[in-house]
């Protein structure tokens, strides 16, 4: 009994996590430095964990990504210079140096456009 | 009224099959072509095939194909070696299709999910991917299996710290446990072998049911358990993993790689360090019976290994290296002891293994391969059980040269080799002394036959020249019949070899005051296999059945019935003989209603039974010991997208299991006459929560939440110099519930 009441328990938990409604969100675009699908990945992940954030989606045709935030834990500048540390830049901030360097040499803002 | 609307019905179907017809008029052509060096070549037998549908074709000596329009959109074009290639076709005509090469001479896996079945294996292959072993968190290959319903995992006895996985209803022994398919936790490493691989270092596993490829081997009888481990070249540059736990374990763990020199593109020399060290040096005696329930411990463990890559030669060679030191037994003299002793058990381990694999490629002959795989073991191991001493040392020399390639068309493709296999023993237990050097080399072909992918035949036979035992014969049998893309169904049998080594794979036994008797000299175990299983995916999720059973010619029985004796002897019986044996039978449901979220669900009944009573000329079938009948797993995960936040629980339901009677006041007089104990079912509950961040993962989670332990799992710890001392018999959980917190850092990945 004390067994079924602990999976009851921990049930409650799960079904709390998964069923809680969205909180309202905003849409902001900023206009990067990515170059290919790789910078669309990296991009798109490292925002996917950022605090606040609740998705991204980068377009590779105009390097412009679309981010879903939480206005309660985030704003526009937080995520510029989110994507700064990722090695891009974001609208008017310049990608944080030492984060671009580190970046694959097919990334960097010095490499040819080509699309994979 | 009613004709009329039959009329409609008719001319509605009519005028569908007019559209489809005029649609799909017109056959779809083109050419697969290879053109790895530049130059363009015609892959000659590549299969294409429209998803979800029969319509198939194959490739002509040029490379052309012509295959009839289907309402499916998606054309696969695969073939042996290549990746296989996934087009979307609206109206193309003629197709120009490159595909590129594998350039391993490994075969195509799917790895999704944390769950994943190897759908093109004819071998039942389940894969623990890097995602699944992250649910257990920690903290080496014994953990690794917690989520997964086909192996189990426990604790043998209630001081050394040892632990056990099951497979198919029998031990670990009789699994053939590899390290990148080079044979490695044998031997006197299966005592303590599962604590030798820290979590962070796998990749992934493949855990096979039933009889393996005779390419590795005659050792394998339930299946054979691969792990992967973290590649040199494409690993992140630096991950570091910290853990401590509430019982005050601690962990750190280290990779490093490197590409070194990179051509194209491509690494050609890359470099890889894995390390390991973790100990735990608190005095956790919870049940308070004055007895460590977990050794303190200190391991330290690394692997370095190089790689070197071009298009015609694969090459990898490494060591490792580990030190592991143990100590359990009594905490503190007994106070009312009257003489000064107190019972102690001690464990030293040194292992050192050189290892090598070289592989030769045929760039444009991608089903070609010469491979060559070496290594080397050093095993030494000194343990002291209260008085008496065990001194174990292996040295082992391996080697397996394999050649594949096909025999006409892909369709008809072989593998064959020779291998070598140098072990020398050397036991001492208090006064009995156990050493053996067996030498022996083997021959082995192995001939798949494979028709577009619905079918594939794999049968495989070894001889091997053994210089103790003579020459042993080894055939396997698998069988992989898709009925369409999503129902498989796969049959296994063989045949399986292997020496014993009583003290290393009763080790726990040893704690106790039990006399150990051996009444045979012991002959090497021999088992068949036979097997059954049929898989179907619907969706993303998949129901997996299967029944297997394994039938003794011969096996070491370890009789522990008399509670002052440990018997070896081997079993009689033949191979149709309902001596020994073990059946087992599961169902296993996966389930992702929506992305992100996991059920698994699993079910396994297994039945085993030992015939035993030498010792007093008796012969009675029993359930064999510490098996239990009924096990359930339920697991169910959640992640938020890119893992950001991820939840996981796990519930395991252990059923009932025969136990020795170790009442102080029994006397074993009769195998027939005497009575059948059980242990209680009991359940399990771990769950994990983590997040992650760019760089880093953070994790916390617990490990027996319902905090269930074994009371008494040592008999009259009081007198460990007594008659009736036994700390071997545990068959629960002997710590309760367990905290633990961790943190990943990664940095230089790919992405």
């Amino acid at each position: 009994m004390k067994n079924i009441l602990f999976i009851l328990f921990f049930a409650t938990i799960f079904s709390g996590f998964t069923k809680e409604d969205p909180p309202k969100t905003a849409e902001v675009k900023l206009k990067t430095s990515a170059i290919c699908g790789m910078c669309k990945k990296r991009i798109e992940r490292d925002l996917g964990v950022t605090k606040g954030i609740v998705g991204s989606n980068l377009n590779l045709d105009d390097k412009v990504v679309t981010v879903i935030y939480n206005p309660k834990k985030t704003n526009p500048k937080k995520i510029k210079n989110a994507i700064s540390k990722i090695g891009y830049d974001a609208d008017e901030v310049i990608a944080d140096q030492k984060a671009h360097d580190a970046l694959p040499g097919c990334c960097q803002k010095s490499a040819a456009p080509h699309k994979d | 009224m009613k004709s009329l609307k039959k009329i409609i019905y008719i001319s509605i179907c009519f005028t569908l099959v007019l559209f489809t017809t005029a649609g799909f008029a017109q056959n779809l052509t083109g050419v697969v072509l290879d053109n790895t060096n530049g130059k363009e070549e015609a892959i000659v037998g590549a299969t294409v095939h429209w998803l979800g549908t029969k319509v198939a074709t194959q490739t002509d000596i040029e490379g052309k194909f012509s295959i009839p329009r289907t309402k499916s959109g998606q054309l696969i074009i695969s073939f042996v070696g290549y990746q296989s290639d996934t087009l979307n076709i609206s109206n193309e005509t003629d197709l120009k299709v490159y595909l590129k090469s594998e350039n391993q001479l490994q075969e195509v896996v799917i790895r999704s999910g944390s769950t994943a079945i190897d759908r093109l294996s004819p071998h039942q292959t389940e894969i623990i991917t890097s995602k699944a072993l992250a649910k257990a968190a920690c903290c080496n290959l014994s953990e690794s299996f917690e989520t997964n319903a086909s192996v189990s995992v426990s604790y043998s006895d209630a001081v050394t710290g040892a632990k056990q996985i099951q497979l198919l209803g029998l031990a670990g022994t009789y699994v053939q446990m590899n390290v990148e398919n080079v044979p490695s936790l044998r031997g006197l490493a299966t005592t303590f072998g599962l604590n030798y691989i820290p979590g962070t270092w796998v990749q992934s596993i493949d855990v096979g049911k039933g009889a393996g490829s005779i390419v590795n081997g005659y050792e394998s009888m339930t299946g054979q358990i691969n792990v992967e481990l973290q590649k040199p070249d494409i690993s992140e540059r630096i991950y570091l993993n910290t853990y401590v736990n509430s019982l005050g374990r601690g962990e750190v763990n280290l990779n490093l790689a490197k590409i070194l020199k990179s051509e194209n593109g491509k690494p050609r020399w890359s470099v890889g360090l894995l390390t390991h060290g973790s100990t735990l040096q608190s005095n956790i005696d919870k049940n308070h019976d004055n007895f460590y329930d977990l050794p303190k411990y200190t391991q330290v463990n690394f692997i370095n290994r190089w790689k070197y890559e071009s298009d015609k030669l694969m090459a990898q060679f490494g060591v490792k290296f580990l030190h592991d030191n143990r100590l359990g037994g009594q905490i503190v003299k007994n106070p009312l002891a009257l003489d000064d002793i107190i019972y102690r058990f001690t464990n030293s381990t040194n292992r050192v293994e050189v290892f090598s694999k070289t592989a030769r490629l045929f760039p444009n002959k991608p089903y070609k391969g010469l491979g060559l795989i070496l290594s080397g073991i050093i095993h030494d191991s000194k343990s002291q059980f209260g008085f008496r001493p065990y001194d174990g040392k292996q040295n082992t020399i391996y080697g397996n040269l394999i050649y594949q390639d096909i025999i006409g068309n892909t369709n008809h493709t072989y593998k064959t080799g020779i291998s070598f296999l140098y072990d020398n023993y050397h036991e001492r237990f208090a006064d009995t002394l156990m050493k053996r050097t067996e030498i022996v080399p083997g021959a082995f072909f192995e001939y798949t036959y494979k028709y577009l992918d619905k079918f594939t035949a794999v049968v495989g036979a070894r001889t091997d020249f053994h210089n103790l035992y003579g020459t042993i014969f080894t055939p396997r049998l698998h069988v992989l019949y898709n009925i369409n893309p999503d129902n498989a169904l796969r049959i296994s049998a063989g045949k399986g070899f292997r020496t014993p080594n009583p003290f290393a794979e009763y080790f726990g036994n040893l704690v106790s005051s039990r006399t150990v008797r051996f009444l045979d000299r012991i002959k090497p175990e021999i088992a068949w296999n036979y097997g059954f299983s049929y898989t179907r995916h619907f969706g993303k999720s998949s129901l997996i059945v299967d029944v297997y059973r394994t039938n003794f010619v011969n096996q070491l029985i370890a009789d522990t019935e008399h509670p002052q004796f440990l018997y070896f002897y081997n079993s009689q019986g033949s191979w149709n003989s309902k001596a020994n044996y073990a059946n087992s039978a599961q169902i296993e449901l996966n389930l992702i209603p929506v992305n992100r979220l996991e059920f698994k669900v699993a079910y396994r009944y297994t039945d085993v039974w030992n015939t035993i009573g030498k010792p007093f000329n008796q012969d009675i079938t029993v359930r064999k010991m510490f098996i239990p009948r009924d096990r359930v797993l339920f697991n169910v995960g959640y992640a938020l997208p890119y893992d950001k936040w991820k939840w996981d629980f796990t519930l395991q339901y252990n059923g009932t299991r025969r136990v020795p009677n170790l009442s102080p006041s029994y006397q074993h007089t009769s195998y027939e006459s005497m009575p059948i104990q059980y242990a209680p079912a009991f359940v399990n509950i771990n769950a994990q929560v983590s997040r992650s961040f760019r760089r880093w993962d953070v994790y916390v989670g617990g490990e027996n939440l319902n905090n269930f332990t074994q009371k008494n799992p040592i008999i009259t710890p009081d007198t460990p110099f007594g008659t009736r001392f036994d700390a071997g018999s545990a068959w629960g959980p002997v710590v309760g519930r367990i905290i633990y917190f961790g943190t990943r850092y990664k940095l230089g990945g790919i992405i």
